[in-house]
């Protein structure tokens, strides 16, 4: 019927539709509406022919096609021939910010907000490879580093991309590059010792009616009001600082305040350890400071030879990209391999996998690996979806497709653990932010070919047709390596 | 109690099992002490690599080769099991060599020089490749010279001794052309005659000593030919194959150019194989008119290889569909994460189907290597190189839990 419209006519029906829409008081909610041949809850079995309802960047229902009535005001994505999953999250990644270490040893005040890259290319690879959440921080280089944040992968802005700032602080009991293994521990923990001591003074400078905290507090910016006006008793499992009610909480200095968060067990510790004999350090720096509960430990390959302590710290882990370990015997030269997730799956200690830096081997792969080395499939699922969702305090959010999670989907070629799936479409919060149909670069990656039109000054490739006495043959690749 | 939890395999260098006093007293062919080279394999389904495949299986092996191929038979009772039996996999550019001493660097050519005078049997990294499914591997002489000597095709396990491993091939000298042969020699800048100054230093200098030492031969009289000069001229009698590493297409035409030059010019046709083609998908045709066969390297993460050579993902598939002979290669050796079984699977994600990419890994670079009448296929007479999977194959979510090789079982599933 639009056809006999008159354009006239039809510019004020649309006018009228756009004013009805704003005068009415409900505010706009952006509703999206996914049709997918499986969709792959895993909060129960696939469903065959899914519909997931997204409405204001949250899902509202999930369910078979005939079950779920589609608002008539929704963007529907219907790909029957695709396979519709919550998508990748990635517990611990320093990438995507321009350098990964701090020359400082304990730098805690430090946030990584202020070096993530929003158009850094890791960010496009990672929607690419299906990531929805991305807890992006320091480097493992350091003794106590700055505080993590969990941004998609997706957006102009670090408060766009932004789902979790603050998501936690990474802490080294590995050397740091320079030092031994003694140093290291002893500055980990001298940063604790240090915390306390500076507690104390100020619980004695307030006590002694010196108000240099306060001088402090307001130098560098900070207002005292509200909750901040009020002092707390110190809430930790391990310290008790007497007369620390007394000293207003928006005193303590910000340098001081995220380790204070820590041992208050109000902000995660992801702990590096790079040898099974870090983790009895990082166990032991926890337990000494009452955090152990808010600890994961981001452990390296041959660390397996500590999950029996890791076991019985209850801690989660997050397993570093090389997921196999090989000893060498030394006398017989006798390879012995350990496939690590597995060890971990035995013993019962949630893990969570990392990307390698590798694109073609990311999360899926990881995943896949642990299901070719006997891990359950399920259980290698939740090591890329839900386990670091809950490593990240985002497990009502991420990880599933159920009510009230993020509206993040990942639309798959196939099942998520084939080689030959890729990923088609990716769904942040509601919004269609992927197709992998208009990707530029991954055409190129795919078949060498650029999209007419992307590319300015690339000559057109003829084939050749000489003989071989051709001095004068043009390289077509140049204009691609320049 | 933490061993019990542990998914660890064991496996003994193949080394140390065969070592004399491992074989006990020491006998003339060690037979009967040596470890048994006589199995039987059931397999739900098996990959023969030569058509299509067998539902059920039963794979004798007698003394290192393939007995009988039953299809439609139950496992007997001492038989191996394995849901996916295959060839076990070639890689056609194992990096396996003693690293920078691996080529001989006294002159920019050295054919006649033998590359198996460079590897070590008894490294590690053999009994790796073996695990992960490779049975058989082409060593190249590194790429630090243009032309660095024969490459030899070894087994990756199955003897203490080379000679013992070393697959009778087609006699290949291999080289390089691009950028590698000229790295870290020094230009002519500053003191160009210093003791350590090294030509070539160009691209063009590199072209320039191939074509020169080509030309070189062929117009040489054989009576005065020395080793050297022997050794090209059997390359351009096209008894000796030439297996060049290219990455990307310049340095591709580069080869197949000198090829046909040396042809019009009535020499002889070199019988080319290019290593590293990561850039071959520009030039299909041409790699067909001359009937190259290509070895590709592994995939890279961003599209870009050495040379900055850009390797889709697709390369391999259209290769193979252009009927170009492609042989995978992990580069195994280079990097401890090497494994052939994924660049398959990689090679699957870019289009080609199971078939394809199995045949990439074994019977096509068991013809371009010379050695199909060995291994590459499951087949009455072959070698009993064999790789048990778990999974389909080259599915990241299987892995090769069984290997034998020349019978002798490496990897042994029921541990």
């Amino acid at each position: 019927m639009n056809s006999t419209l008159h354009p006239m006519r039809a510019g004020v029906l649309l006018g009228a539709v756009l004013l009805s829409g704003s005068a009415l008081a409900a505010p706009q909610v952006s509703k999206t509406a996914i049709k997918a041949g499986t969709v792959m809850t895993l909060d129960g079995d696939p469903i065959e022919n899914g519909v997931i309802v997204i409405e204001g960047g949250r899902v509202k229902a999930v369910g078979a096609a005939a079950d779920i009535e589609i608002p008539w005001d929704a963007t529907v994505i219907d790909q029957p021939d695709l396979v519709a999953f919550p998508g990748y999250v990635e517990a611990h990644v320093a990438r995507g910010i321009d350098r990964a270490n701090e020359t400082l040893d304990v730098a805690p005040f430090l946030d990584v907000r202020d070096s993530i890259d929003p158009v850094n290319f890791y960010f496009e690879e990672a929607l690419r490879n299906g990531l929805v959440a991305i807890n992006v921080s320091q480097g493992v280089d350091t003794v106590i580093a700055g505080q993590s944040r969990v941004v998609q992968p997706f957006g102009m802005m670090v408060e766009d991309m932004t789902i979790k700032p603050k998501s936690g602080i990474t802490m080294s009991a590995a050397p740091r590059r320079g030092k031994t293994r003694a140093i290291q521990a002893q500055l980990l923990r001298g940063a604790f010792d240090d915390l306390e001591r500076y507690l104390r003074e100020m619980v004695q400078r307030r006590k002694d009616g010196d108000d240099f905290d306060r001088r402090e507090a307001l130098y560098q910016g900070r207002e005292i009001e509200g909750e901040d006006a009020e002092g707390r008793a110190l809430q930790s499992e391990a310290w008790s600082i007497e007369g620390f009610e007394l000293v207003p909480r928006g005193e303590v200095d910000e340098k001081r305040a995220p380790l204070l968060a820590v041992i208050e067990n109000r902000m995660t510790a992801f702990v590096y350890c790079g040898s099974p004999m870090d983790v009895h350090t990082a166990l032991r720096v926890a337990d000494d400071n009452g955090f152990t509960k808010s600890t994961v430990l981001y452990l390296d390959a041959s660390c397996w030879k500590a999950a029996e302590r890791v076991k019985s710290a209850g801690v989660s882990v997050i397993l570093s990209p090389s997921l196999t370990h090989v000893d060498r015997d030394p006398i017989t030269g006798e390879e012995i391999e350990t496939f690590v997730p597995k060890v971990y799956h035995d013993a019962g200690v949630p893990f969570a996998l990392a990307s390698t830096s590798d694109a073609q081997r990311s999360l899926w792969f990881q995943a896949a690996q642990c299901v070719a080395n006997g891990v359950p499939r399920a259980a290698a699922l939740a090591a890329v979806t839900s386990t670091p969702a809950s490593i990240l305090g985002l497990e009502e959010r991420f990880g599933a497709i159920r009510p009230g999670s993020d509206g993040s989907v990942v639309l798959l070629s196939g099942d998520p653990l084939s080689v030959t799936s890729v990923v088609q479409h990716v769904v942040l919060a509601g919004e269609h932010v992927y197709d992998r149909a208009k990707d530029v670069r991954v055409k190129l990656l795919l078949d060498g070919t650029r999209p007419p039109g992307t590319s300015a000054d690339e000559p057109e490739e003829e084939p050749y047709e000489g003989d071989g006495d051709d001095g004068t043959d043009d390289d077509e690749d140049e204009g691609e390596n320049g | 109690m933490l061993n019990t939890m542990l998914l660890s395999t064991k496996i003994t260098l193949a080394a140390a099992a065969l070592l004399p006093s491992a074989a006990g007293p020491a006998q003339d062919a060690g037979q009967d002490a040596a470890p048994t080279r006589s199995h039987t394999v059931h397999a739900e389904t098996l990959y023969t690599s030569a058509g299509d495949s067998i539902r059920n299986a039963l794979i004798v092996v007698d003394d290192g080769k393939i007995a009988a191929v039953s299809p439609g038979v139950e496992a007997t009772r001492d038989a191996i099991r394995a849901k996916v039996v295959t060839a076990g996999m070639i890689d056609a550019s194992a990096r396996i060599n003693v690293g920078l001493r691996s080529v001989e660097q006294g002159s920019e050519i050295t054919p006649e020089v033998e590359s198996r005078f460079g590897i070590d049997p008894f490294d590690a990294r053999w009994a790796r490749l073996a695990r992960s499914g490779v049975t058989t591997a082409f060593v190249a002489p590194l790429n630090q010279n243009c032309i660095g000597g024969f490459g030899t095709v070894v087994k990756t396990a199955g003897g203490a001794d080379l000679v013992g491993r070393t697959v009778e091939s087609a006699r290949m000298i291999c080289g390089a052309i691009g950028s590698q042969p000229s790295q870290r020699n020094s230009p002519a800048f500053g003191r160009p005659s210093g003791l350590y100054n090294r030509r070539p230093t160009t691209r063009m200098g590199v072209e320039w000593e191939w074509r020169q030492s080509f030309f070189d031969a062929g117009q040489t009289p054989a009576e005065d030919a020395n080793e050297r000069t022997r050794t090209l001229q059997d390359a351009l009698a096209g008894r000796v194959g030439v297996f060049v590493q290219a990455w990307a297409t310049q340095d591709i035409r580069t080869a197949v150019f000198l090829k046909e030059e040396l042809m019009r010019e009535g020499f002889g046709e070199l019988q080319l194989v290019v290593d590293c083609a990561a850039e071959a998908w520009r030039e299909i045709d041409m790699l067909k008119r001359t009937g190259t066969a290509v070895v590709l390297p592994p995939l890279p993460s961003q599209g870009r290889t050495r040379d900055s050579a850009l390797m889709p993902l697709d390369t391999a598939h259209r290769l193979v569909e252009a009927g170009v002979d492609v042989c995978l290669s992990a580069h195994a050796g280079d990097n401890p994460g090497a494994r052939l079984d994924v660049q398959a699977g990689f090679a699957m994600r870019g289009g080609l189907d199971r078939a394809q990419a199995l045949r990439a890994v074994t019977a096509v670079p068991a013809r371009v290597l010379g050695i199909a009448d060995r291994v590459g296929t499951v087949e009455v007479g072959k070698d009993a190189d064999l790789v048990l999977w778990n999974g389909e194959p080259f599915e990241i979510t299987s892995r090769p839990v069984g290997v034998l090789v020349g019978g002798e079982l490496v990897v042994d599933p029921r541990d």
